[in-house]
């Protein structure tokens, strides 16, 4: 869960990224430190087509490929539109701000302060996920999912 | 005198658009050149070159009521040989794509015979027998109806009309079913219209530049396209029509 503390961002570029741009982006944002928390949000991209007249048949989608982010391999399994971030505290922001300038070449995108995730996990989730759900991340995904949020080692 | 459709009110050139393709006695810009064969394959209800399945035997080899209707109305020629109904469905971007589902189903009921539209706030399906399909298919594929970065064919997993394009231009499609060969400037579908694999790849033609799809469009947009309310005829038009439903919901005397 999100401690008050702790300030939030969200990046919103004005076109959904392709996959060497998340690249760019994080890594140029996880250079400057101090994240305790991201999500990178946007429209699934299953591997396999979920449902439909097509059921069970493999997705190939371009979109939808392993970057590298901080030197941890990452799978994307949507097409990022929106990133969140979780600080250690305000002092980064004006730098995740630089970061994202020297990113976003052709477009332009948003960048905001606010509360983004979760402070309290709902009654919905607890009939959901139950009591003993991993509270770093739900609100943010779904913590019964066999993968898990990824660690990326910081510089610390 | 005899009645001469209007089609819409409106003064800027998306309603000048929306005008141009309801009506039937404008021609359609052609814009690219689908085959048959590719359009059969978009679609996948049949293999290319294979007969048409049938759904009852043709209307001349079968006894027709005497019916004063049936007489009146002559059958296209899908009814005629007893065809399957069969669907094509689009998704249009609202990021200016040429037409939008509420057009597509006028513009169709005014230009074919034979068709049954559904409107969705996303997609547009048409159905009809399968031979009349493919004669309309092709006709809304290869003109200015049809963008194939801001256009889809999808008959599903529709999402996409209303997301950010993505960084190439192209409308989002969770099973993307047509990409972009950033070389030759072309689109390719790889998929048919529900997201099976093609054996071969059908070629819809360039994505158009910002500046012919908002000559082109039909949809209103106050972030770098017309505006709704600077359309003042439109608008004009709406108001009147809002307050005369309204009136009437109070029973005035007049």
């Amino acid at each position: 869960m999100t401690y008050a503390e702790y300030p939030q961002v969200r990046i919103v570029s004005e076109r959904l990224m392709n996959p060497e741009t998340t690249e760019r982006l994080m890594n140029l944002i996880i250079a400057v430190g101090g994240i305790r928390r991201v999500v990178l949000n946007g429209p699934r991209l299953p591997a396999v087509i979920p449902y439909g007249p097509a059921r069970g048949i493999e997705n190939p989608h371009v979109m939808r490929r392993t970057i590298r982010i901080g030197g941890q391999e990452v799978e994307l399994q949507v097409h990022v539109g929106n990133v969140l971030l979780e600080l250690e505290n305000e002092e980064y922001i004006p730098k995740i701000k630089a970061a994202c300038d020297e990113a976003f070449t052709t477009m332009s995108y948003s960048f905001k302060e606010g509360r983004f995730m979760k402070t309290e996990p709902t009654i919905v989730d607890f009939a959901k996920y139950g009591p003993d759900a991993d509270k770093a991340i739900v609100g943010i995904t779904d913590p019964g999912s066999r993968s898990g949020p990824i660690i990326i080692q910081g510089t610390k | 005198m005899a009645y001469k459709p209007q089609f819409g009110p409106g003064s800027t050139v998306v309603a000048d658009n929306r005008r141009k393709y309801m009506n039937p006695a404008y021609k359609l810009e052609k814009m690219r050149d689908l085959s048959d064969e590719d359009i059969v394959l978009l679609m996948g209800h049949r293999a290319p070159g294979a007969a048409y399945p049938t759904a009852h035997p043709p209307l001349a080899e079968q006894q027709e009521p005497d019916c004063p209707v049936r007489k009146m109305v002559t059958p296209t020629d899908g009814a005629k040989a007893g065809d399957r109904v069969r669907y094509i469905q689009f998704t249009d971007s609202m990021f200016f794509a040429p037409t939008h589902p509420y057009l597509r189903s006028y513009l169709e009921s005014y230009r074919f015979r034979g068709i049954d539209p559904g409107t969705l706030s996303g997609r547009q399906i048409v159905e009809c027998r399968e031979r009349d399909l493919e004669k309309y298919a092709k006709e809304l594929v290869n003109t200015e109806l049809f963008d194939s970065a801001r256009t889809g064919i999808r008959g599903a997993t529709v999402h996409g009309h209303s997301l950010r394009l993505d960084e190439n231009g192209m409308m989002f499609d969770m099973l993307q079913r047509f990409v972009l060969d950033k070389k030759a400037n072309m689109v390719k579908y790889v998929k048919n219209q529900i997201g099976e694999p093609l054996d071969k790849e059908v070629k819809a033609g360039k994505p158009q530049d910002e500046k012919w799809l908002k000559a082109h469009t039909t949809i209103y947009h106050s972030l770098g396209g017309v505006a709704w309310r600077d359309d003042a005829e439109g608008l004009e038009w709406v108001q009147r029509i809002h307050a005369l439903r309204t009136k009437y919901g109070f029973m005035p005397e007049e």
